[in-house]
């Protein structure tokens, strides 16, 4: 997939920016962020129907958290909470048809199909994790114990830091990016029929990616601030 | 045996070849998390909203590995 490529220059470098990930991602943020302040705009003991809507949204994020992490798990809301509503806000939006609108170069499409987009937010993860084990465990949180094994396991941990964010990245990219084409191919082979249900298929993804996402962010941060035995 | 056409084709060979062996894993992973999910729905009938929501996680877990096939797949029809 080619991108609608810009580029500037800052001292002696070059910056390339992808401008339809880039416009396709404010679109999504504003969606995300424009909800927010609806839901919470008259907060009321009856809530409207806006505000329940919010409600039961953000007490699906508690429950996943109380059941996954142990102590203090709640202040982990807003990272997550975010991500999976950022995440599901765009994967949805490659189902609509905003190809029509055409830009000088490249497609409007998910942002999520571009990999720089989940490799940052991946980052993101990376050193979100970190930092709370840090806080958490403090030194203990790379050498558990001056052993051998305890050397061995600090040496797996840091290389976990790299498989993680790559993984997590890839999965999502791959998943978006594999849909899109697929969709095309459908269309290419028997148009406006065969593509219907794997579009209906690719909604299904866009929610079970984002949990993914979020499950597996929850899952680093819950391992990262864990007592030890 | 390195000219540019030659190259290309073995590109293409390769990209079959990562996708065909990356469906394969995905999709015994898929097969066993389908034999969990109807062993647990069989020996506990009540359990089946929650497990099949367990079972969506997994199988997109393992549906990812022949993700990464495509991704190099598509990275090598690009040489």
């Amino acid at each position: 997939m080619e991108h609608w490529l810009y580029s500037f220059n800052i001292g002696e470098h070059t910056f390339w920016v992808n401008l339809d990930t880039l416009f396709t991602m404010w679109f999504a943020m504003l969606f995300v962020i424009v909800f927010a302040l609806l839901a919470t705009r008259k907060l009321s003991i009856i809530p409207n129907k806006l505000q329940a809507a919010a409600e039961s949204i953000m007490n699906f994020f508690y429950g996943v958290l109380d059941t996954m992490i142990e102590t203090e798990n709640r202040k982990h809301v807003p990272l997550v909470a975010s991500l999976f509503l950022f995440i599901v806000t765009a994967n949805l939006m490659g189902q609509l048809p905003l190809r029509i609108i055409h830009i000088k170069q490249g497609e409007l499409a998910s942002p999520t199909n571009d990999i720089n987009l989940t490799a940052a937010m991946a980052v993101i993860v990376l050193i979100y994790y970190v930092a709370a084990g840090l806080k958490a465990k403090g030194a203990k949180f790379f050498l558990h114990e001056l052993s051998f094994t305890g050397i061995v396991m600090a040496l797996v941990e840091v290389l976990e830091m790299f498989t993680r964010p790559l993984s997590l990245a890839i999965r999502l990219f791959a998943n978006i990016f594999a849909g899109e084409i697929l969709v095309s191919i459908a269309l290419g082979a028997m148009a406006y029929f065969l593509p219907l249900p794997i579009m209906l298929f690719e909604i299904l993804v866009a929610f079970i990616q984002a949990t993914v996402f979020m499950m597996l962010t929850i899952a680093y941060i819950g391992s990262a601030v864990k007592e030890e035995h | 045996m390195t000219d540019t056409a030659t190259i290309s084709q073995m590109a293409h060979l390769g990209a079959g070849i990562a996708i065909g062996f990356g469906a394969v894993g995905a999709g015994l992973g898929i097969g066993f998390a389908t034999k969990g999910l109807m062993d647990a729905v069989s020996r506990q009938p009540e359990v089946a909203g929650k497990a099949f929501g367990f079972f969506l996680l997994g199988a997109a877990l393992s549906e990812a590995c022949a993700l990464y096939a495509f991704v190099i797949a598509f990275m090598l029809l690009g040489k």
